[in-house]
């Protein structure tokens, strides 16, 4: 590679360049954890009132051993098949993702909360044969079923490896109390049935791989839900090795092999969580903490008060719900060494906050569900940037280029575009889509974003967000830092709306928290900080914004007009 | 013996007009709820509570100054002008003595529902029993002397030392069985608190039969009375945490706090003190009275307190 301007910027403990990933692909890199790990907790999950299971790495192992076999032994699946996976952050779920990694089957998914015709696409589109769910969410499966490849269910409990009584407790609350078991009407196998049949076959699941190799794929990792139909990313063994090795070289020494615990909030069918704290932390032989669910963010309260969390993974809008909940300003994990944060941009009022609050700092990193993700960090050892993303990880060469791809010179907005090992194959049967985003083995990924002269990186915005305001180009990001960073605004989002005179117009939806700034006090203090074709002519207070399953809001939501004035405001 | 005297034979040492058995009983409900709330807390709860003792101090001044008030204003403005019957000034010093002891568990517990600060409903319960000792025969003392009773009460510290026993061994055992295993926690955490819920109705299915009576030949006086203290009591101390800006949390834990005041301490110190005194029933009466109403009162603004606690709430982040 050639010689870039972040690569002085490398601390002494991480590596410009890796040369060789260890591993041919994941089964390989799971076996080395296990063995090197094997009596120690993989996984913890804990929920809200502090009721927990666990797991270890042998554990682990032996029955995402038994769950391989049973698909492929005991339903027949052959290798390349897909199976779907629909739960929540539990036990069941490194078991069943590790299972259909060590057949040699791909991964496909998908959202808990996806709506019938959401699951229909995806599972049609990625052709899945088999489907592990929740049973909390199996009732839309006789609607969704018929329409699709799927020919087996697999049904998980949330409360799956937890001790009897605990169990049992957590299953009457669930039937009497909260009603949140449907009958599951459709023939379904129970994952504790298909482990059981799986480790009746005696098959070495070794078997199961010898036709994978790096450039297979391990997974569909479906995207683009959020702006237009969504398409699979096909992410290969080769990818999710590379970026979980890079993820973890950018930390150099501050992640102690079989040392960290690590808190899981964010979803693991997501890919943020699924490489950086899945594959990521059971790579270095951390116990990994698992939280269903952490909404309301109370639900985290037991997690930090009973394990000592030294790293936790976040979104800016998870950063910024701990920092407003009393307990966890009471008293902040003493154990934390750094936090990562990515999905959406870090806010900087958040990060000084965080950082004043835990005395640990957040460290932002930037990527995309075609990208493994990760793609830039900032590293922990070294120059952290405040508002940037950070500098590629090894072996990964980022630029950002003009309309006709050329490099726009430094401190210049540009699409960033990015090459690496983590860079997926290309869209599940969509060679156009394909073509249009890898172009000469760059990945295009939509973002504007500028470098400066030490190679750090900083998203301006998504491309598609910018709003044309009598031909000056205003980025929504700038704008919704800003109102933000006012006191009493919890959440804003900004999108451009059609105007006759300018073209397009500005527009906040902002969500205030105790103190509420009105319209004008939010419009004077824009005119303090911003040229006024930046100044948003319209300002709407609603009582929630539109989001990700990740928690990045939706700009395009909010243009189509779904979003109500809240009845207070 | 009429009513009232079985009343306070059969209750020398519980608030509740029951017998033997459902006492036990109740004792062991009270137990198991307190191992409960133990079993949801960490050291670190209290240290935030002992680290800014304010809202203790502000506790303390509503339960021992705003409280007391309370009471002799009700008994001064309604009690007294308005009540036809003899011994009328029995009745209005039963009430002082209800509204001058400190808080017991109840108000643990409803703080627990109400998704207050427990550690602080905690510490503010062990902290007025304490401070009873002086506290309680100092606005008794005072209160009396302007209604014209002269009346001067120990309060034995005996009764005092048995609440604190009573409330720190199940805590304490709860929170180190949390310690050892966060399931056995969880667990009897959810039991604590189901049992709590089943405490409401069982005290009203177990005082309302055998006290028919006593309800039918009140008069309407003693009743804004009895529930007036507990209702006025939380609202004032409520309004008046909410002026000096305290939390919203501490607010209502403290205005519970206040407001509900142990009934079974009252009803031991009166026994211990007026035995042989010929207006023991009516001493009795407000006591009693209130024992029932504050749960009553207590589950009402419960139900407001949890409403009003989901509108405040941070508006959160839609994450799964």
């Amino acid at each position: 590679m050639t010689e870039r301007p972040w690569m002085k910027h490398y601390p002494a403990d991480v590596p410009k360049e890796i040369t060789d990933f260890g591993f041919s692909h994941l089964p390989d890199l799971l076996k080395a954890s296990a063995d090197e790990y094997s009596k120690q907790l993989a996984f913890t999950q804990v929920m809200p009132n502090g009721m927990n299971g666990s797991l270890t790495y042998k554990r682990v192992h032996e029955q995402s051993d038994s769950f391989a076999r049973y698909l492929r032994d005991e339903l027949g699946l052959k290798s390349g098949d897909r199976v779907a996976v629909q739960m929540p952050n539990c036990l069941a779920y490194p078991v069943v993702a590790f299972g259909i990694l060590k057949a040699g089957l791909v991964l496909v998914n998908t959202n808990p909360l996806y709506t019938a015709s959401e699951m229909i696409h995806q599972f049609r589109d990625s052709g899945a044969k088999a489907l592990v769910v929740i049973d909390m969410f199996a009732d839309r499966l006789p609607e969704v079923l018929g329409k699709t490849n799927v020919e087996h269910v697999v049904t998980v409990k949330v409360a799956e490896y937890f001790p009897g009584v605990v169990a049992g407790v957590i299953r009457m609350v669930q039937k009497v109390w909260s009603r949140t078991l449907p009958k599951v009407t459709v023939s379904h196998t129970k994952f504790k049935q298909a482990i059981k049949l799986g480790s009746n076959h005696a098959t070495e699941v070794v078997e199961y791989q010898k036709e994978l190799s790096s450039d297979s794929i391990a997974a569909l990792q479906y995207t683009g839900g959020t702006t237009g139909v969504s398409k699979g990313a096909m992410l290969t063994h080769g990818n999710l090795v590379a970026n979980t090795i890079q993820m973890i070289a950018m930390n150099g020494t501050y992640i102690t092999p079989g040392k960290e615990t690590v808190l899981t909030a964010l979803p693991l069918y997501h890919i943020f969580a699924f490489t950086v704290n899945l594959l990521g932390f059971y790579h270095s032989g951390a116990r990994n903490i698992l939280v269903p669910s952490p909404r309301p963010p109370s639900n985290l309260k037991r997690a930090f008060e009973n394990y000592k969390i030294t790293w936790l993974s976040g979104v800016n809008t998870l950063f910024n719900a701990l920092l407003n909940e009393r307990w966890f300003q009471e008293s902040p994990p003493k154990h934390l060494v750094g936090s990562a944060a990515g999905g959406m941009s870090l806010h900087d009022s958040v990060a000084t906050k965080w950082k004043d609050l835990t005395g640990t700092p957040i460290v932002e990193g930037f990527g995309l569900t075609e990208t493994s993700p990760v793609l830039s960090f900032n590293p922990m050892g070294g120059l952290s940037k405040l508002g940037s993303i950070g500098i590629p990880v090894p072996s990964t060469d980022i630029r950002c280029v003009d309309e006709d791809g050329k490099e726009v010179p430094v401190g210049q907005p540009g699409e960033l575009v990015a090459r690496g090992p983590q860079i997926m194959k290309g869209y599940w049967q969509n060679d156009e889509e394909t073509a249009n985003s890898i172009r000469d083995g760059w990945f295009y990924t939509g973002d504007i974003a500028e470098m400066d002269e030490d190679g750090y990186f900083k998203i301006v915005d998504r491309k598609k967000d910018m709003i044309l305001v009598s031909g000056f180009n205003v980025y929504p990001n700038e704008i919704e830092e800003l109102i933000a960073s006012m006191d009493g605004i919890s959440e804003v989002g900004v999108i451009g709306y059609p105007d006759e005179k300018s073209g397009e117009k500005v527009q906040a939806f902002v969500v205030s928290s105790v103190r509420e700034p009105s319209k004008d006090e939010i419009i004077a203090y824009c005119r303090e900080h911003l040229a006024a074709y930046k100044i948003p002519s319209k300002i709407t207070m609603v009582d929630e914004l539109p989001k990700s399953p990740i928690g990045k809001i939706l700009r395009r939501e909010l243009r189509d007009g779904m979003t109500s004035e809240s009845k207070g405001a | 013996m009429n009513n009232l005297m079985i009343l306070a034979n059969e209750t020398a040492n519980e608030a509740t007009v029951v017998n033997e058995f459902e006492q036990t009983l109740l004792r062991i409900l009270v137990v198991i709820i307190m191992f409960g709330l133990g079993a949801g807390l960490t050291p670190k709860d209290f240290g935030s509570a002992l680290k800014r003792p304010w809202g203790l101090v502000i506790g303390w001044f509503t339960q021992f100054f705003i409280m007391p008030l309370t009471v002799y204003l009700l008994i001064v403005s309604v009690l007294i002008p308005f009540s036809s019957g003899e011994g009328i000034l029995f009745v209005a010093l039963g009430a002082l003595i209800m509204g001058s002891v400190p808080a017991g568990t109840t108000s643990n517990l409803f703080t627990y529902f109400s998704k207050g600060n427990l550690a602080l409903s905690l510490t503010m319960t062990v902290n007025s029993t304490l401070w009873a000792f002086i506290m309680t025969p100092a606005a008794l003392f005072i209160y009396s002397n302007l209604l014209g009773l002269d009346e001067s009460l120990s309060v034995p510290f005996s009764e005092l030392a048995l609440v604190i026993v009573g409330l720190i061994i199940p805590v304490g055992l709860g929170m180190l069985l949390r310690k050892f295993s966060a399931n056995v926690g969880a667990v009897i955490e959810l039991i604590g608190s189901v049992v709590g819920l089943l405490f409401i109705p069982f005290l009203i299915i177990i005082w309302v039969p055998r006290n028919w009576q006593l309800l039918l030949t009140t008069e309407w006086p003693t009743y804004v009375v009895a529930i007036g203290m507990g209702l006025f009591g939380i609202t004032v101390a409520y309004y008046f945490t909410k002026l000096i800006k305290v939390h919203p949390m501490n607010a209502r834990t403290i205005a519970l706090e206040t407001g509900i005041n142990n009934g079974p301490l009252a009803i031991a110190v009166i026994v211990a003190v007026y035995i042989d005194n010929p207006g023991l029933d009516q001493i009795l009466l407000v006591p009693a009275l209130y024992s029932l109403f504050i749960v009553l009162i207590s589950a009402l603004v419960t139900l407001v307190f949890r409403r009003a606690n989901l509108a405040a709430e941070q508006k959160i982040p839609n994450l799964l």
